[in-house]
Order: structure tokens, then sequence, then C-alpha cells
């Protein structure tokens, strides 16, 4: 293999492309690394494809994670899923979608519930 | 966990669906030149088989659990039917197909060549009924495309054992026509993979910034790997091959120990798909 053909090859990466491949989220209420001043009473999840949730958990802190449901049955681009009533603190909601592709994603947003209900939402 | 067994089983179930489907390419391009290695390179590719089908099917298995997030999602039949809905179709093709090499390889005649060659393309049709080819809308370049890659990996890794084997049990003169065969055609099918492989990406990634991300380091890994490959086959053809014809025992000994060190590389290589295919994708 001649080097000049492996070194053109990468260069040609950086030429065309479409991107479908499995679903990844594009954006999320709350968003990622967002701090809120009101619980909110669910999460939606926008995907970059159509995606089924198979499984979600909220945790908060170090405590002990907890399952999240009913879940969606069909695939959707976005999904809502409920919430339990969220004390101030620090979250992460986790989950696992499975693509149109077949493959099973894992993913997660972190955001925070802030002490002071007058502050408004903000992004970090 | 259940995430890094699932790699895990991915990637053993790669290597040895391609390994099987690879002595079936192997014994049919060159098992004429075979003397006394051919019922041993039969052995190992009927061994490989078996050994895929458990581990395709250990894989298949986990996937419930993957959903779940728990390895008790295994027994969860609503997510299990899920996976049989999605993933499915890929599995019974990819036991179908190392089912025939499996049998193909207990038959010494024609037909069973053909039967070897048919299950290897079935086996590795599986791949492009799942992932990125699967639901992408240039299905029709992708899928041949990772065919054609795919086909010549099996070729290559599948042929490196059965030349172990045959060096140390064929003659001199024999050892060194089929390593001088395998050459030959390894020499125009090898850089196919890459070529193959770079029009892959071409279409599946979106721009050069996925190169800062994990799945575009995970390809630059890959093809750094491939480089290496590349450098230890060239090695076999130019030095230790040759030396092998000669009866020089050290020849021979090096010769085997770069089949070896290539079929670690190209298992390295399948992991680092696994993981690039079990947790990232070209955002």
């Amino acid at each position: 293999m001649k080097s000049s053909t492996l070194l053109s090859g990468i260069a040609l990466l950086a030429l065309v492309g479409v991107a479908h491949a499995h679903a990844h989220l594009k954006r999320s209420i709350p968003a990622d690394a967002s701090v809120v001043s009101v619980a909110p009473s669910s999460v939606v999840l926008t995907f970059s494809e159509a995606a089924r949730l198979t499984a979600a958990w909220i945790q908060k802190g170090d405590a002990a994670k907890q399952k999240l449901g009913p879940l969606p049955e069909r695939p959707a681009t976005e999904v809502t899923v409920a919430l339990p009533a969220l004390q101030p603190g620090t979250y992460v909601v986790s989950w696992r979608a499975l693509s149109d592709d077949g493959h099973v994603m894992p993913g997660q947003i972190r955001f925070a519930v802030s002490e002071s209900p007058g502050a408004g939402p903000t992004q970090h | 966990m259940q995430d890094i067994l699932s790699v895990a089983l991915r990637a053993l179930s790669f290597l040895f669906l391609l390994q099987a489907a690879g002595v079936a390419l192997f014994l049919a391009i060159f098992g004429r030149l075979l003397a006394s290695s051919a019922d041993a390179i039969r052995g190992l590719g009927r061994w490989s088989a078996r050994v895929g089908l458990a581990f395709v099917a250990a894989h298949y298995a986990l996937e419930a659990a993957r959903m779940a997030g728990e390895f008790s999602g295994i027994w969860d039949l609503s997510l299990q039917r899920t996976a049989l809905r999605s993933g499915g179709a890929a599995f019974g093709v990819r036991v179908l197909g190392l089912s025939l090499v499996a049998l193909s390889l207990r038959r010494v005649d024609a037909g069973a060549l053909v039967l070897g060659v048919v299950g290897t393309a079935i086996a590795v049709a599986a791949f492009i009924l799942v992932g990125h080819t699967a639901v992408h809308p240039q299905r029709w370049i992708l899928a041949p495309l990772l065919m054609l890659h795919l086909l010549i990996v099996a070729f290559w890794l599948g042929a490196l054992l059965p030349l172990y084997l045959a060096s140390l049990r064929e003659s001199p003169e024999i050892s060194t026509t089929l390593v001088n065969a395998f050459s030959r055609l390894a020499t125009w099918l090898v850089p196919g993979i890459l070529v193959a492989g770079v029009a892959l990406a071409i279409l599946l990634v979106p721009s050069i910034g996925v190169f800062a991300q994990p799945y575009g380091w995970l390809l630059l890994t890959k093809v750094a790997l491939f480089a290496g490959l590349m450098g230890l086959a060239s090695l076999n053809k130019w030095r230790l091959g040759p030396a092998l014809g000669r009866g020089d025992h050290r020849g021979g000994l090096g010769f085997r120990r770069s089949l070896l060190s290539e079929y670690v590389l190209i298992f390295v290589v399948l992991t680092v798909t696994a993981v690039m295919t079990t947790f990232f994708s070209p955002e």
C-alpha cells in the first residue's frame, strides 16, 4: 500500500458526507448542564432520528437511581417522559434508546433545580 | 457492565464469524494446493463456525439487557420481542450463514466449496441488515461497499491460521506455492479494504469535525492499525515468506510469528469497531 494512497484516502474524508447513523440527542428540555428555577414535571428529549426509549432513570446526586415511566411504546424523534416531584439539587436523567438501525444507544443529561425560585432558567 | 460484555461478545463474534467465513473462502480458492494440512484447516473452520454461533447468540441475547440497562432485561419478554423486531433478521441470517459454513466444512467435494462460499456471503450479508447501512438513504451504495470491505477482511483474516497450519504441516515447496498464491491475490484485494472503508467513511462522516470526537479518533485508530497490518503483510511477502520457501527454520518461525501478530492486530481492529459501533455515531 503506497502511503500516498493512504493519505489521499484520509484527505477524502474531509470532503463530502451525509450524517445518518445511530439516533443521538439533539436537544432536551431542560437542557443539558442547565440550572432551572422551577422543577420540571417532565423531560423532553429530541433525537436526530426516531428512537424508542427502552429504559430511563433519574438520579439526584449520589442517591439511588429511580426508574422513569411509563415510556412511549413507539419510536419518535421527540420523547416526553414524566418526572417525579423534584427538590432543589443536581439531577442526572439517563436512558437507553433503540435507534431505527437496531443499535441501542445510552445517553444522559444533567441539570440542577435551584434553591431560589425567583431566578429564571440559565444555561451553562 | 452489560455494555462492556456486549462489546466483548460483539468483537469475538466478529472474529469467529469472519474467521469461519475466511476459512471457507481459503479452501475454495487455495484448497487444491493443500496436501497434509487440509483436514486440520477444515477442522479449524468448523470449530470457528461453532464458536462464532455461540458468540453471535450470546451477543444477541444480551441486547435486551442493554435496552433495559441491567442484566435482568434478558428475562423481559417485551424487550426480547423488541430485540427480535429490530435485530432478529440479522441474527437469523448470521446463524444461517455460519451453519452453512460449518456444514460445508464437513465434506470434501466441489459442492461443499460452493456451499461454503454461499454460507460466507450470507453470513457477511447479515452486517448490512443492521446499523448505518440498514436505514441510510444511500443504502444502494453503502451495502455493497460494506459487503466488499467485510469479504476482503474475511479473506485476509481467514487465511492467517490456515497459512500458519500449512507452514507447519506442508513441505517447503507446497508452503511456498501457497504463500505466493495468497500474496499475489492479497496484493490486489487487501487495498480494497481501505478503498471501501474510506468510501464508507465519506458517506457516513458528516464533516471533518468528527475527528475531534471519539468516533473520529476510533476511525483514525483503525486507519493506523491498518497501516501497521500492511507493514506486517509486506514483511511476510518480501522477507519471511521467501525464507519459509528456503526451508530456513528461523525464517519459518518468523513467518508464523508475523502471521500471529497480524491476527492479533486484526482482532484489535475488530474490537475498536465493536466499541465504535456500540457507543458512538458520526454526529
